[in-house]
């Protein structure tokens, strides 16, 4: 689906956002992209979709060479940006400029999405709407033109507690084998549950990107005593609740990922993790 | 599927133009048209043209002006060429034609108004496409004012349209800037080939024998050379525009 190889970029001459970074997605997966804020999530997510260019390196976005920006490979794409476009129209008048933009749109998925988002009056200015509302009526587009790739930064940022689930509940029920969904966030327990391949940035490269399976078949997830001695700890954490470790799996025991914890595991000890994958 | 040109997504484009614009574009055309209720001189009224023109041009692709707006845009299901050949099609033919409706009705309006207030009995006259006291439309046919009137209005808006592809905030401003630095690198190259040519700097008070009416003998072709030069100046900036385009990141 997108294949990034050896990829550079900056914006100005002197410093280099991302340096030398290839990733490799495949579809019918929740691609779950964490990093620490100016890290180059959002940067990646433009080169894929061709809004930047790279200095050095390629892009295969579905096929097609992003930079490009072909309608054929612009109609399987829909990006959700964190900060959104200031548009004078309505919902309903939205929906009749840009659906027919998406040959695979549909105005059914789109009006229950907006009802389980509580958004009754597609008559309401897209101006007018709260940073929240408006975000949900971009979700609720973005995933009813049924594109192959979504891509979406920071998709909670502005959602209250109920609509997080529900968009949750919606991104599930509407990725299948053919799309691919690219998610980039440093809300990680936002999606929790939701996210099925976890990628991280640090240092402006890709350090880890790794299915939940294998994460959860690799590392050990668990609440330790504060005085229990453990083995093959390769991280730990010190709550009120105890110590949260992340631990080699030598036994095949079952555990809950933690996305938050693992993120913080490989931010400290990145080279000790790798190795196990 | 039409990888390169699409009436279909051309049409898509510029109905997106007129649903997200209606209010402003209604407001726009009807302030136009009580201005030229109460303007009748032809330079007034051409001035307005030209201003209104080069703002409407400018606002062609405000969405450039802030990120959000940019990749809203630029990731439109369309091709380059359909992007650009919608706003050509906005700021050269559906403001011209909307600014001569509304100069026609206005003018009417304005006249049978004025009769009506003012007792007077004055005809309807429509003094920009007055061309009988021109001198140099006098030989020609009745189509040449016309074309070279649009031919000077693209020039204009053409090269708005590529301020407003090339700078992010301020493209009017900025635009005019450019404008003024590339006349004052003319003027400079004018002094220059005078200087070379005369030994002077200005033609001011100085007695040049050249006859510059008698054109045609002294450089044989240059009259078609300017006009090869005045129909290629607007696609010139269109080809810019069009690249630009293609190379644009936000």
């Amino acid at each position: 689906m997108v294949n990034v190889q050896n990829v550079t970029f900056s914006y100005t001459k002197k410093a280099e956002l991302l340096t030398n970074l290839s990733l490799k997605l495949e579809t019918g997966r929740i691609h779950g992209l964490l990093g620490k804020n100016g890290e180059g999530k959002s940067t990646l997510l433009k080169l894929i979709s061709g809004l930047v260019f790279p200095k050095v390196g390629t892009i295969d976005t579905m096929g097609f060479n992003p930079s490009k920006r072909l309608p054929e490979m612009l109609r399987e794409i829909y990006f959700l940006p964190e900060e959104l476009p200031q548009l004078t129209l309505s919902i309903e008048n939205y929906e009749k400029v840009y659906a027919p933009f998406y040959p695979n749109f549909s105005a059914e998925q789109f009006n229950n999405y907006l009802k389980e988002f509580d958004i009754d009056n597609k008559k309401s200015m897209l101006n007018k709407l709260s940073h929240g509302q408006k975000k949900k009526v971009f979700v609720a587009f973005g995933l009813a033109t049924n594109t192959k790739l979504l891509l979406m930064d920071e998709p909670t940022n502005g959602l209250d507690i109920p609509s997080k689930g529900q968009f949750r509940r919606m991104v599930a029920s509407n990725i299948d084998e053919n799309r691919c969904l690219i998610i980039s966030t440093h809300q990680v327990h936002d999606l929790d549950s939701l996210i099925d391949n976890i990628i991280i940035m640090e240092h402006h490269e890709i350090v880890f990107n790794q299915p939940i399976e294998e994460i959860t078949k690799k590392l050990l997830f668990r609440v330790a005593e504060r005085n229990e001695k453990t083995d093959h700890v390769l991280y730990s954490e010190d709550t009120l609740r105890g110590l949260y470790q992340v631990c080699k799996n030598t036994t095949g025991e079952d555990s809950k990922l933690d996305i938050e914890l693992l993120f913080n595991a490989i931010i400290v000890n990145t080279k000790e993790i790798s190795k196990l994958f | 599927m039409n990888t390169t040109f699409s009436f279909y997504r051309l049409g898509l484009l510029l109905n997106r133009f007129f649903v997200e614009n209606k209010q402003k574009e209604l407001t726009f055309w009807a302030i136009a048209i009580v201005v030229f209720m109460l303007m009748y001189n032809a330079a007034s009224v051409g001035m307005f043209i030209i201003i209104a023109g080069f703002i409407f041009a400018s606002r062609i692709y405000k969405s450039f002006g802030y990120t959000p707006g940019g990749m809203h845009y630029l990731l439109i299901p369309a091709t380059h060429l359909e992007k650009l050949v919608s706003g050509i099609i906005l700021s050269t033919i559906y403001f011209l034609i909307g600014v001569l409706i509304s100069y026609m009705l206005g003018n009417t309006i304005g006249t049978h108004l004025g009769n009506l207030i003012f007792g007077t009995n004055n005809e309807v006259n429509l003094q920009l496409f007055d061309f009988s006291n021109k001198m140099q439309y006098m030989d020609s046919g009745t189509i040449y004012p016309y074309i070279d009137m649009f031919i000077g209005f693209a020039i204009v808006q053409s090269i708005f349209l590529l301020g407003s592809i090339y700078f992010k905030r301020n493209p009017i401003g900025k635009t005019f800037l450019a404008i003024i630095a590339f006349s004052v690198v003319i003027g400079l190259f004018e002094v220059f080939l005078l200087k070379l040519n005369f030994d002077i700097t200005s033609l001011q008070h100085e007695n040049i024998n050249i006859n510059i009416l008698d054109l045609k003998s002294m450089f044989p072709g240059a009259e078609t050379f300017g006009q090869i030069i005045k129909f290629s100046i607007a696609p010139f900036f269109w080809v810019v525009s069009y690249f630009r385009l293609t190379e644009k990141e936000v």
